[in-house]
């Protein structure tokens, strides 16, 4: 404890690490040095501090059992096949929106199970809307919920970007890396959330679901973070989902994205999977 | 070359200057993953698996210093690993790897066990640390980046990472203080006299 009244304030523990680091302004660290300086309970502090930093940097670097490699080509490695590429940002995702909505049919064979407008267990999708290139109108259920179809949606064989309507820049996009899945194959799925600086991949949920059944996915990771925008990505095996029996069929992958001020507006992103 | 050069040209696709990045940052990303998760193989996996979608996915790297959303990445996958219940794994004796020398090398067999198990005990404390602070701590005092860089990774303000790391630190050192005969001087009542 100190043992002059003058002492600067008995600095904090968070103070005393950092100050180990270098890691204070001028002030704070002129404060901390004249406390510990006339203080020798805190200059223990900080040099049990300081021990246990030494104990970790001496434990030793230690080289990699394998050489890592990468794909000769990122072309040839890459697992998507978007028609314009990788979606990084919006100005991407813009161009997929035009190219899409003119140019690239829906993945015909996964229309009709796509289709299906049966509720995705656990409540998350109440009046889910179906996607459809052709924009036609599918009713939202329940206030708030923005379906692929009424936002300004595209669908591509695998890649899915619907825009809030009412705040443009707020947008997500789903894909995933195939159409058609073995039953005993990996699903990699992949978006971006962008336009909203609350975002967080937490609010996402993803949802692979047949009929009235689904299947929550596991919570993806985030992939990467700008100033407008946060990526995802979650590799599942389709062996470890608990999906029903037979497990091949037409299944739907649901995406939703619920804002987090209190509105409720949810986005809603779906593209049709094959397990075969 | 440094970073912006090397990230420049991989970004316009050349597997060559993204292997010299590879290269640069193999050992501390490997040695961040493996003080996250405890067993090579799998720490080698997420090594890998970080280069991969790094490659892939290097043309959305806007502002962010690559080191840092390298990082970030290996980052995600090692809490992924948590979340599919992965547990950490016991690391094989040292001895028994490849390791990079940093300290000095101790000939005797008495001191070299001694180091050994000094290893062993700040390897379990920090295997005792949450996912959060052990990462923290590991950025800081494994890979020493900078508390501004720590908090790219972890995409938290500053003042969560001087927490992390000042709580992670004093938790290792309170498991630390068990040991007296290894560790005498994390001891508080050491130094106060």
């Amino acid at each position: 404890m100190p043992s002059e009244s003058r002492l600067p304030a008995e600095p904090t523990l968070e103070e005393l690490s950092a100050y180990l680091d270098h890691e204070l302004d001028d002030d704070a660290k002129a404060r901390v040095a004249g406390h510990v300086a006339g203080c020798a309970g805190c200059q223990a502090r900080l040099d049990g501090l300081r021990q246990t930093a030494y104990a970790i940097r001496a434990l030793p670097m230690e080289t990699p059992p394998r050489t890592f490699t990468i794909p000769a080509t990122r072309r040839e490695s890459f697992r998507w096949a978007p028609v314009a590429g990788w979606i990084g940002g919006v100005a991407a995702a813009m161009l997929i929106i035009v190219v899409g909505v003119t140019h690239v049919p829906f993945h015909p064979g996964a229309t009709s199970s796509a289709g299906s407008t049966s509720p995705v267990s656990g409540g998350l999708a109440q009046g889910a809307a179906p996607l459809s290139n052709k924009g036609a109108a599918a009713p939202t259920g329940s206030p708030g919920t923005v379906s692929a179809d009424n936002s300004r949606a595209f669908a591509a064989r695998n890649t899915v970007t619907v825009i809030d309507p009412r705040n443009d820049a707020r947008r997500l996009s789903l894909m995933i890396n195939a159409d058609a899945y073995a039953t005993d194959g990996w699903i990699v799925v992949d978006g971006t959330m962008s336009g909203d600086s609350s975002a967080n991949v937490g609010q996402i949920r993803l949802v692979l679901r047949r009929g009235s059944y689904g299947v929550e996915l596991p919570l993806p990771q985030q992939t990467f973070t700008n100033s407008d925008s946060i990526g995802f990505e979650g590799t599942d095996s389709i062996a470890a989902l608990r999906l029903p029996n037979p497990v091949s069929g037409t299944y739907t992958l649901s995406a939703t994205w619920t804002a987090t001020d209190g509105s409720g507006v949810t986005l809603f992103a779906e593209l049709p999977v094959t397990i075969k | 070359m440094d970073d912006r050069d090397l990230v420049g040209r991989a970004r316009r696709g050349d597997p060559e200057a993204f292997t010299q990045l590879m290269m640069q940052y193999q050992v501390p990303l490997y040695n961040m993953a493996l003080r996250m998760v405890g067993r090579p193989d799998d720490a080698a996996d997420i090594a890998q698996e970080a280069f991969t979608r790094a490659w892939v996915k290097i043309r959305t790297l806007r502002d962010a210093p690559f080191k840092s959303w390298l990082f970030q990445i290996a980052a995600n996958l090692c809490y992924d690993h948590f979340r599919r219940g992965r547990r950490y794994g016991e690391m094989p004796d040292e001895e028994s790897n490849k390791v990079i020398g940093l300290g000095i090398l101790t000939p005797d067999p008495q001191e070299r066990a001694e180091a050994s198990e000094r290893n062993r005990l700040v390897r379990a404390s920090i295997e005792a640390l949450d996912h959060d602070m052990r990462l923290a701590i590991i950025l800081r005092d494994v890979n020493g980046m900078a508390y501004d860089e720590i908090a790219g990774v972890l995409g938290v303000p500053l003042g969560t990472v001087k927490s992390r790391i000042a709580r992670a630190r004093a938790q290792v050192q309170e498991h630390l203080q068990r040991y007296p005969d290894f560790f005498p001087s994390t001891r508080e009542d050491a130094h106060a006299e």
